[in-house]
C-alpha cells in the first residue's frame, strides 16, 4: 500500500513535469511569432524592445510601398500559376498511384515525395544550372513557379492520394453497375467525393508558394516575391515596416491554411449528418 | 457454402477489374507527373553530378571528365572545416530535435485526451505552414544585437553592451535549426507512439518493472523506426540549410549551404555542383543506413 502511494506520487511528479515541458514547447514555438507580431505595432522605429507605446503606422508604410506592391503581385501571379499546375499535376497522378497495378507502389511514392524531403537548395542549384547553361533561358518569374511547382506538387499528389485511399470503391461500382460510363463515373462520383481534397490541395500549394523562399531565391532573377524583397531588406537590419509586412504575410498564410484543414473536416462532417439523418 | 464464400470476393474482383482501366490507359494520370519531374528534377540533378565532374575552362564548361573539383575541395582546409562542422552542427541539431520532442509527445499521446491530441498537433504544425524565412527572421528580433534577450541584459544592467554570443555564433544556428524542423519531429514521433498499446505499460509495472525499464525495454524498440524516421526527417533538410546559418551564423556559423550558394553566386558552377553533391551523398549515406526502418508513409498520412 505504502509503496503504491510513492509510485502514484512519483507518477503524477512526472506528468507535472511533463506538462511544464509541454508548456515550454509551446512558449518556444510561438514567442517568436507573438514578438514579431508585437514588434509590428511597437512605435519604436528601430522595430524592437522597448515599447514605446502602439501604432499602426508601419502597416500604413507597406500598404504605400510601391516596391511591396511590385513583390506582391509577382507572388500572387507565382502563387496563381504554381497552384494551377500542381493541382493539375498532382490530382492526374494521384489516380494512378493509388488504383493502377502499380509494382513497386511504396517505393514509387516515396520518389513522387522526394522533392519534399531533399533541401530545397539543391533544387534550386540545379534548376538554375539546367535553365540557364543547358535551355539558356532568362531568369523570371516564369523559372521561379517551375521550381515551386516542383516542391509543392508533391503536397497536393499525397492530399488527393490518401482521400482516393479512403473512399469505398463499391461507390463506384455501383455507378458502373447502373451504366455510367468511365467519363460520368469521375465526373458524377469521384470528383466530387475527392474535391475537398483537391481544394486543400490546391490551398496548400497556394500558401507553399507565397511563402517559398530558397528555390524561388535561386530562380526569380531581377524580380522580388515578398519573401525575397523581405530577405533583401532584413540585410540591413530589422525594421518595423518589414515586422508589419511578415505579420500580414504570416496572418495570409494561417488563414489560408485555417480554410485547408477546416475544410475536409467541414465536408465530412456534413456527410455523417446527412447519413445520420436518412439512416 | 465455401463455393459461395470464395465466390463472392471474386465476383467483386471481376467488378472492380472493370471498372478499372485496362492497359497502360491505367498509367495516364503519370503522364503529367513524370514530364514536370523528369525533366526539372530528375535532369537537373544529373546535370549536377555530371557538372561536378567536368572541368571549367575560361568560363566555359567543358564535358571532360575530373575529379579537380572535388580535390579543390578537399584542398581548402575552410571548406573541409565547414563539412565537418556542417555535420556535427547536424548532428547536434537533430539530437536536441529529437530530445525536446519525444518527452513532448510522449506526454501529448499519454495523458491528454484524444479529443484535444489533434487540436493540440495541429498548433505544432501551424509555424511549419507559416513562413520558412519569416520563422527565421523572428529570431532576430529576440537574438539580434538590439533584440530581445540583448535588451533585457542591459536593462538589468547585467552588460553594458550587446553580447553577440546569442546572435552569429552556433549556437544560434543549432537553436534556429530545432524550432525549423521540431514539427517535423513531432509529426513523426507522434504517428509511431500513437500506435503504442499502454496496456504493455501497466502489463510490465504489474510485474515488478520501474518506469525507466518500461521505457527502455518496452516503448523505445518499438518506436525505432519512428525515432529513426524522425531523425532522417530533421537532419536531411537541416544538411543542406542556407538561410538559417545566413541570418544568425554570421561567419562563425557558416555551413555547407553556404558555401554551395557562394559558388554558384560566383558563376562556379563545377564547383559548386560538387559541394552540393557533397551533400547529396551524406543524404543517400544516411538512407542506406537507415533505409531498413523507414516509414515514409505513415509519416506523411498523418
Amino acid at each position: 500500500m505504502r509503496e503504491l502511494e510513492v509510485v502514484s506520487q512519483h507518477r503524477r511528479l512526472i506528468r507535472t513535469f511533463l506538462g511544464g515541458w509541454a508548456v515550454c514547447v509551446y512558449v518556444f514555438l510561438f514567442a517568436p511569432i507573438v514578438l514579431l507580431v508585437l514588434f509590428s505595432f511597437n512605435a519604436n522605429k528601430y522595430g524592437t524592445f522597448p515599447f514605446t507605446g502602439w501604432t499602426t503606422s508601419w502597416y500604413g508604410q507597406v500598404f504605400g510601398d510601391y516596391q511591396i506592391k511590385d513583390a506582391l503581385s509577382t507572388s500572387l501571379r507565382v502563387a496563381v500559376e504554381v497552384t494551377i499546375i500542381s493541382t493539375v499535376v498532382g490530382t492526374a497522378a494521384a489516380f494512378p498511384l493509388v488504383r493502377s497495378r502499380l509494382p513497386f507502389r511504396s517505393g514509387v511514392r516515396i520518389a513522387f515525395t522526394l522533392p519534399i524531403m531533399i533541401p530545397g537548395l539543391l533544387i534550386g542549384v540545379s534548376l538554375l544550372v539546367l535553365l540557364t547553361s543547358t535551355f539558356h533561358m532568362q531568369l523570371s518569374p516564369q523559372t521561379a513557379v517551375i521550381g515551386q511547382a516542383i516542391y509543392t506538387t508533391p503536397f497536393v499528389l499525397l492530399l488527393v492520394a490518401a482521400r482516393l485511399q479512403g473512399f469505398d470503391p463499391a461507390l463506384e461500382r455501383a455507378a458502373s453497375d447502373l451504366g455510367a460510363n468511365t467519363f460520368n463515373r469521375l465526373r458524377r462520383v469521384v470528383l466530387p467525393l475527392i474535391m475537398p481534397a483537391i481544394f486543400a490541395g490546391a490551398l496548400f500549394a497556394f500558401t507553399l508558394s507565397l511563402d517559398e523562399f530558397i528555390i524561388t531565391l535561386f530562380l526569380i532573377g531581377g524580380h522580388n516575391t515578398l519573401p525575397i524583397y523581405i530577405y533583401t531588406q532584413v540585410k540591413f537590419g530589422i525594421t518595423p515596416e518589414v515586422n508589419a509586412l511578415a505579420t500580414l504575410l504570416l496572418a495570409a498564410s494561417l488563414v489560408l491554411i485555417a480554410i485547408a484543414f477546416v475544410l475536409p473536416a467541414g465536408v465530412r462532417r456534413a456527410r455523417v449528418a446527412v447519413q445520420a439523418r436518412r439512416s | 457454402m465455401t463455393t459461395q464464400a470464395t465466390s463472392a470476393p471474386a465476383v467483386a474482383r471481376g467488378r472492380l477489374r472493370r471498372v478499372r482501366l485496362s492497359g497502360l490507359a491505367q498509367y495516364a494520370g503519370f503522364v503529367p507527373a513524370l514530364v514536370l519531374f523528369g525533366l526539372f528534377f530528375v535532369v537537373p540533378l544529373a546535370l549536377i553530378v555530371g557538372y561536378s565532374f567536368w572541368e571549367t575552362v575560361d568560363y566555359n564548361v567543358v564535358h571532360h571528365w575530373t575529379l579537380d573539383n572535388y580535390r579543390y575541395f578537399f584542398s581548402v582546409s575552410t571548406y573541409v572545416s565547414t563539412m565537418w562542422a556542417t555535420i556535427w552542427v547536424s548532428v547536434a541539431a537533430t539530437a536536441a530535435t529529437i530530445a525536446i520532442a519525444f518527452p513532448f509527445t510522449y506526454w501529448l499521446v499519454r495523458y491528454v485526451p484524444r479529443s484535444t491530441q489533434r487540436l493540440l498537433l495541429v498548433l505544432v504544425i501551424l509555424p511549419f505552414w507559416t513562413s520558412y524565412l519569416l520563422r527565421v527572421y523572428s529570431w532576430l528580433n529576440i537574438l539580434g544585437d538590439g533584440g530581445a534577450i540583448n535588451r533585457f541584459l542591459m536593462w538589468a544592467h547585467i552588460t553594458d553592451h550587446p553580447l553577440s554570443f546569442f546572435l552569429y555564433d552556433r549556437p544560434a544556428v543549432i537553436l534556429v535549426l530545432v524550432y525549423l524542423y521540431f514539427p517535423f519531429a513531432v509529426l513523426t514521433l507522434y504517428a509511431s507512439l500513437e500506435r503504442f498499446d499502454w496496456n504493455q505499460f501497466k502489463a510490465a509495472m504489474d510485474l515488478g518493472a520501474r518506469p525507466h525499464t518500461v521505457i527502455t525495454r518496452i516503448l523505445l524498440p518499438q518506436m525505432k523506426a519512428g525515432i529513426t524516421t524522425a531523425i532522417i526527417f530533421v537532419f536531411i533538410p537541416v544538411l543542406g540549410e542556407y538561410l538559417a546559418p545566413q541570418l544568425v551564423g554570421g561567419a562563425q556559423g557558416v555551413m555547407i549551404g553556404n558555401l554551395i550558394v557562394n559558388f554558384f553566386s560566383g558563376a562556379q558552377y563545377t564547383r559548386g555542383a560538387a559541394a552540393a553533391l557533397l551533400v547529396a551523398a551524406l543524404i543517400v549515406l544516411l538512407l542506406i543506413v537507415f533505409r531498413r526502418s523507414l516509414e515514409v508513409e505513415d509519416a506523411t498520412r498523418a
